[in-house]
């Protein structure tokens, strides 16, 4: 059996939009401490040029954190009230360095519904693509988001 | 370094065991900023959310998964990192990271590695899992 999911289909057409948020040092030092990393890369200049980087740079993942500083509207979803962080996609393009600054643009991937022993949960997607300052794009990021019945 | 031609299909990486610490996810949410209080370093925001106690942001259980990865394959290996958080990662607990390689293939000029990537509570419970893609370097590059 098909839901029909009721949602406002509009904002799959619609970016929406955040930054620039400047990638600093002391930024990737704090995530780094969080994590304990210890790689080369990831902690000094001199440690990322000796891996062939003209600079420190960030962890692959850090643009996860500026995901939420966009503004994303309530897309109306006619099912359940709880919704969940359901999962997380990051697809780094090229390395982000301290000193860069990037933006977000974030559209309403898809909407769909599974149904499984426990009932239906409907699944919200957006997906949001980071560009640097030269206009190159170093992230894709999706987080999906679950609704159950 | 981690070179292709030394993958082989089943290969483990890990399993490595690690604990995220109150002072852990603190410093991971200084920087990320989320509302306060909240269920990731408040006890009674995490009680009234149904949680024993604070818990991991998912966005930084996928940040110490992606440093398995990282460790293993170089600082700028991963292409894609696809997790489903499966139960709330609790601090203070130990956890364990492990990934096992379940393709190897060449993919748009690329040697890669695409693996199951789990984190594991001490109990066996799968709190994270996932799919990830990693590039790798040739021998002959």
């Amino acid at each position: 059996m098909t839901t029909e999911l009721k949602y406002d289909r509009s904002l799959h057409e619609k970016e929406h939009r955040a930054g620039p948020f400047e990638i600093t040092v002391e930024m990737i030092s704090a995530v780094n401490a969080s994590l304990g990393e210890k790689g080369p890369a990831f902690t000094s200049d001199a440690g990322a040029k000796g891996q062939g980087y003209r600079g420190m740079i960030a962890p692959p993942t850090l643009c996860s954190i500026f995901v939420r500083e966009v503004q994303l509207p309530d897309i109306g979803l006619e099912f359940g009230r709880v919704q969940m962080h359901a999962g997380q996609r990051v697809q780094p393009i090229a390395p982000i360095y301290a000193g860069d600054s990037v933006s977000a643009s974030s559209h309403l991937k898809e909407v769909y519904a599974k149904t499984g022993r426990s009932g239906t949960m409907v699944f919200v997607v957006w997906e949001t693509t980071f560009r640097n300052q030269d206009g190159e794009i170093v992230a894709e990021v999706q987080e999906s988001f679950a609704r159950r019945e | 370094m981690t070179y292709f031609e030394d993958v082989d299909l089943g290969d483990q990486i890990g399993p490595v065991e690690t604990i995220a610490t109150d002072e852990g996810v603190a410093s991971f949410c200084d920087v990320w900023s989320p509302p306060t209080p909240n269920r990731f370093t408040d006890v009674e925001t995490a009680r009234q959310s149904g949680m024993e106690g604070p818990i991991v942001p998912g966005i930084m259980a996928m940040a110490m998964m992606a440093q398995l990865l990282t460790d293993w394959a170089g600082p700028d290996s991963i292409r894609d990192l696809d997790v489903v958080f499966r139960q709330p990662v609790p601090h203070n607990q130990p956890l364990t990271l492990e990934a096992t390689i379940t393709d190897l293939r060449e993919e748009d000029g690329l040697n890669v590695a695409e693996c199951d990537i789990l984190m594991l509570g001490a109990k066996g419970e799968r709190h994270v899992g996932g799919k990830a893609i990693v590039s790798l370097p040739s021998r002959d590059s």
